[in-house]
């Protein structure tokens, strides 16, 4: 392996090391099934790694330095898994221009957040913080938006960053525990799950294909290929799909809902480009 | 272009690549030396998308370039396809997506109190809509899907 080349190149080798045994100790331990009534939840090594990752920072093993470290190295990592998706997509081009309608108007899906997530958000006594959770997945664009729209120190900045955090912290181990039990106790095809897991969130979607192609071996690749090209499609639409749908959606629902759901306590939404 | 970035990816990219083979090796039993072409194809795919992003003025993101590079390698007229495949398909996905959330998982370390400080509600919501937006494009992919007739 290649050495320290002068002394621009600087490495965090006791970060590496600890992924390396965390790599070692997960995928020894191996991929685990249980079954709930009908369904199935898969524990996966890529699950136990991040929960022991976790575990791990409120250790002396590492600490501030090394979790500094990993975050560019994320992103990096996350480009071989996009170079492999690339490679299962190619062969399987074909199919998935076939499939182009389906891919494109899933994309339509998050919508389906809005419907679920920001009634209960109202019936929780959320105020203006409701527009700002439920109006997307609340990835980096999305709170880029409202950040732009209402402000940082704005209720809904509060709010799409509270579901940013929390996408964060849960989003995959969440997906990858959720993803595959829904693909074993909903009548829809492996391939209709396997476009949803496409949400704009690289390790979500890791999470939750790596999951469903291991609930359906037969069909990995296709899944994988399903999955990737997904999220490359929502990655870049996902903003625009928030600008012009998410948010006047979300903030419709709010001004119909609100009233019958909080009462009096209701609150009228921010006025926009104002804090 | 600073020479250094390009170093350290490369650098980066090796260390990941072999803790990956390592995990490929352990969890699915894929001798390190056999799906060490197939870990340097992707690493290499990896490389020039990351350089591309870079050179073209262009704001596009890394991962479009690789996700296409890897398209256009592997699609039905690329001469390369059969034996790119082949290699790359001894490199298990689930074994690259390991050391991505060991990475994370430390990183989000530096989340944790700012997800201590939520309550419950936010966790709650926050869950449903990941629920939501996973399950409204699963039943709008069905719904497409069976009207095309592909499933």
């Amino acid at each position: 392996m290649e050495q320290k080349k002068g002394s621009s190149v600087r490495v965090n080798w006791k970060l590496h090391v600890v992924v390396l045994l965390l790599v070692i100790i997960t995928e020894a331990i191996g991929i685990h099934k249980i079954s709930v009534g009908p369904g199935i939840i898969l524990l996966l090594p890529m699950l136990y790694a991040m929960i022991l990752g976790l575990v791990l920072y409120f250790t002396r093993v590492v600490g501030e330095g090394e979790a500094t470290a990993a975050e560019p190295i994320i992103i990096l990592s996350i480009t071989y898994l996009i170079a492999k998706i690339g490679v299962l997509i190619g062969p399987n081009l074909p199919k998935i221009i076939a499939a182009g309608p389906a891919l494109i108007l899933q994309e339509f899906g998050n919508l389906g957040t809005i419907l679920l997530a920001l009634p209960v958000a109202l019936l929780l006594g959320f105020g203006r913080e409701t527009i700002g959770m439920t109006h997307s997945v609340g990835r980096e664009p999305n709170v880029g938006l409202i950040v732009d729209v209402y402000g940082f120190n704005s209720p809904e900045g509060r709010g799409v960053l509270a579901v940013y955090v929390v996408g964060t912290l849960l989003g995959a181990i969440f997906m990858g525990l959720f993803a595959g039990f829904m693909a074993t106790i909903l009548p829809l095809h492996p391939l209709s799950f396997a476009m949803a897991t496409g949400i704009g969130s690289g390790s979500m979607m890791t999470a939750a294909s790596g999951s469903l192609a291991a609930v359906f071996p037969e069909m990995a690749d296709d899944i994988l290929a399903f999955a990737g090209a997904s999220n490359l499609l929502t990655t870049a639409t996902g903003l625009y799909m928030s600008i012009f749908i998410g948010l006047p959606m979300a903030t419709w629902l709010y001004r119909v809902l609100g009233p019958r759901l909080q009462g009096a306590r209701f609150q009228p939404e921010s006025r926009r480009e104002e804090r | 272009m600073a020479l250094d970035k390009w170093q350290e990816w490369v650098l980066l990219l090796i260390i990941i690549g072999v803790i990956a083979l390592v995990g490929n090796q352990i969890g699915f039993d894929v001798p390190l030396l056999e799906a060490l072409p197939g870990m340097a194809i992707l690493g290499l795919i990896s490389l020039a998308g990351l350089i591309l992003a870079k050179v073209i003025p262009v704001k596009f993101p890394s991962v479009a370039y690789i996700g296409l590079i890897g398209i256009l390698l592997t699609m039905p007229a690329s001469p390369f396809a059969d034996s790119i495949v082949a290699y790359t398909s001894k490199v298990q996905f689930l074994a690259l997506a390991t050391p991505v959330l060991a990475y994370a998982g430390i990183a989000i370390g530096k989340s944790w109190a700012d997800f201590r400080a939520l309550g419950w509600r936010a966790i709650l919501v926050s869950l449903l809509v990941l629920i939501g937006t996973y399950l409204g494009s699963a039943v709008i992919a069905e719904i497409v899907l069976r009207i095309q007739g592909i499933i």
